[in-house]
Parts: structure tokens; sequence; C-alpha cells
């Protein structure tokens, strides 16, 4: 019934073929995918570590960036503001400077013409009474007086 | 009990004839099966958008090294696919009786060369792995008195392994044999379902895993 022998060799050597064959055809191809997987995966992961440690460079370059000009926008806003309030300041004299300016030119010529007015109206009243006087003197004859008489009789009459 | 018997399937002509037996013939076929399912398996393997066969296979592959790994420490990791090939073998062998086919475990000069391949193995990765001197000074471990117990271990170590498979195989054959004789119907499946399949993995991973303790034993 059991007949050891030539048999045992064969098994032996089918069990180390089969052995030889899984690792052929089995495990190998399988590791390497695995493998290559991994290998794809750690790839990915250190691409993605880079891109975070770049992306994070770049946001603090981006933010220092950002206070600089945050300061810098203080500085040029209160150096203007500074300039305003200069300038005004300064519009403002400048204004009240004419302003005095024109009010004593305006008196002055209010002086000069009041003067003027009262010269002429002086003058004015001079030459009426001139007139008058002219008139009064220039009607002397005794007709006119005459008659100037009897118009204001027979007017009264 | 003509079934117990190995028959043989032809002979060589050779050497005054040799013998093929069945039992070589059906590790041929299962050796086939292995193969094919393997090259099947593995074709067309991709790294991205695996197929569900590719999947699988992974699956397979990466459950079976975690199942042999856990066997196994420290240098005897790098037995882990020829204690792979061995299980997928042996699980194979015992249950190939459901096919019709006879198991070859069932044939002692198959369970003999197991055996013997695995104590080879132990010994020859016990040299490899700590030297001549070290692995042989391990037979006075931890003192001298052990040394006649060692040296009957390195025949009784493949001696058990060849006889508990042959015996479980044997005796599961011969137990469903009668109990088919007596109740031809209904009853056998469910005995068959623990003789032939869970017996038979069992006795395959006992096998596989007796062999990944000699071997971690060995290399420390």
């Amino acid at each position: 019934m059991l007949e050891i022998g030539w048999n045992l060799l064969f098994t032996v050597i089918n069990l180390v073929i089969l052995f030889i064959a899984m690792k052929i055809f089995l495990f190998k191809p399988v590791r390497k995918i695995i493998a290559k997987r991994q290998e794809e995966a750690d790839s990915l992961r250190n691409e993605a570590e880079a891109m975070k440690a770049e992306a994070k460079k770049t946001k603090a370059e981006y933010e220092k960036a950002l206070a600089k000009t945050k300061d810098e926008r203080e500085d040029i806003l209160t150096t203007a503001r500074h300039m305003a309030d200069e300038e005004a300041e300064k519009i403002l004299a400048d204004a009240r400077e004419e302003a005095k300016e024109i009010r004593e030119a305006a008196e002055d010529e209010g002086e000069r013409r009041k003067e003027r007015i009262i010269a002429e109206a002086g003058k004015e009243i001079a030459d009426m009474v001139a007139g008058a006087t002219a008139k009064a003197m220039g009607d002397t004859d005794d007709a006119a007086l005459y008659d100037a008489f009897l118009d204001k009789v027979e007017g009264k009459a | 009990m003509e079934k117990m018997d190995v028959k043989t399937m032809f002979t060589i002509p050779v050497f005054g004839g040799i013998n093929v037996s069945e039992s070589v013939v059906v590790t041929w076929i299962i050796m086939a099966a292995m193969i094919l399912f393997a090259i099947v398996m593995t074709r067309g393997l991709r790294v991205n958008k695996i197929s569900k066969r590719q999947a699988f296979l992974e699956w397979m592959v990466t459950k079976l090294d975690g199942m042999v790994g856990g066997m196994l420490g420290g240098h005897a990791k790098v037995f882990g696919e020829y204690l792979i090939t061995m299980l997928l073998f042996i699980g194979l062998a015992n249950i190939v009786g459901i096919f019709g086919f006879k198991s070859p475990t069932k044939d002692l000069n198959v369970t003999i060369a197991l055996a013997l391949m695995s104590i080879v193995l132990v010994e020859a990765a016990g040299i490899y792995f700590l030297g001549i001197k070290r692995h042989l000074h391990k037979f006075i471990e931890p003192t001298p008195v052990v040394l006649p117990i060692n040296i009957l271990e390195v025949v009784t170590k493949p001696l058990s392994l060849c006889m508990r498979l042959f015996g479980n195989v044997i005796g599961a054959f011969v137990i469903m044999a009668l109990l088919e004789f007596v109740v031809p119907i209904g009853i056998p499946m469910v005995f068959s379902l623990y003789f032939d399949f869970f017996d038979g993995l069992l006795q395959a991973y006992v096998f596989v895993f007796l062999t990944g303790l000699y071997l971690t034993e060995a290399v420390e």
C-alpha cells in the first residue's frame, strides 16, 4: 500500500517548481505593482509636501508685503495729512492776508470816492449857486421885473 | 478499500520502470491550476484604476502575507513566500478530493516530501543565518543535557509534521468512506464539510504554522 521511493523525489521536484513558479507568476508581479503604487504615492505626497511648503512661504511673503504696504500707506497718509494741514493753513493765511488787503483797498477806495463825491457835490452846489446867481443877475431888465411884478399882482388879484 | 491505495498512473520505462503514482499526477494538476490562476490573475496589473480582479488578488496576497508574517519573526520573514506556497498547495491538496481527485496528501510520499523540505529548510536557515558553529551550539542550549533530545528533534519534527498531515487526511478519508457506506445520503455531506474543508484547511495551516515556528526558532 505504501511505496516510498521515486514519487517522493518527484514530489520534492514538483514543490520546488511550484514555489519558483508562484514566485515568478504570483508574488513578483503583485509585489512589483504594490511597490510601484507605493512609490507613486510617496512621490505624490512629497510633491504635495513641497507644494505646501512653497505655498506657506509665498503666503508669508505676501503677508510681509501686505504689512509693509500697510505701513507705507499709513506713512503716506500721515504725510499727506500733514501736508494738507500745512497747505490749508497756508491757504487760510493767504486768504486772510488777501481779505485784509481787499478790505483796506476797499476802505481806501470808499474814502476816495466819498471825498470825490463831496468834492463833486460841492462843485455842483457852487455851479448851481453860480447859475442861479447868473440867472438872477441875467434877467435884471425892467420889463421883466415889471412883468414879473405884474404877474404876481394879477395872479394875486 | 481499493480507493485507499495509491495507484500507479503510468510507468517511465527507465531504470527498470519508474512508477509515477496518482498523487504525483494530481500534484501536477494542482500545480497547473495554481500557476494558471496566478497567470490569469496577474494579467494587466495596473497602478491606478485597478480592476476587481486585481483588487481581489492584492487583497489575497496581502492577507496571506499578514497571516504568514505573523508566524515568522526576524530573519525568517524571507520564507514568507515559501510558506504561502505550501499553505496554498496543502490546502488545495486536502480539499481536491471534493472534485473527484485523490488527495495527494493521502500519499505518504507527498507528506514525507513536504516534511523533508521543511526540515531541510529549517536546518539550512539556521546554518545560513547563524553560522554552522552557532547552529550546532544550539543543540546544547540551555544545558548539554538536552543534546540527545535536540538531536532527536531533528527527526521527530519532520516525522510529526508528516504523520500528522498524512494521518489526518487518511483518517478523514476512512471516516468519510465508512459514513458513506452506512448513510449514503445527506449526512456524509455535512461531515465532508468538516473533514474535507475544515480539517483539510486546518491541517494546511498547522503544517505551515509549525514550519514557521521551527524556522523562527532556528534563526534566532
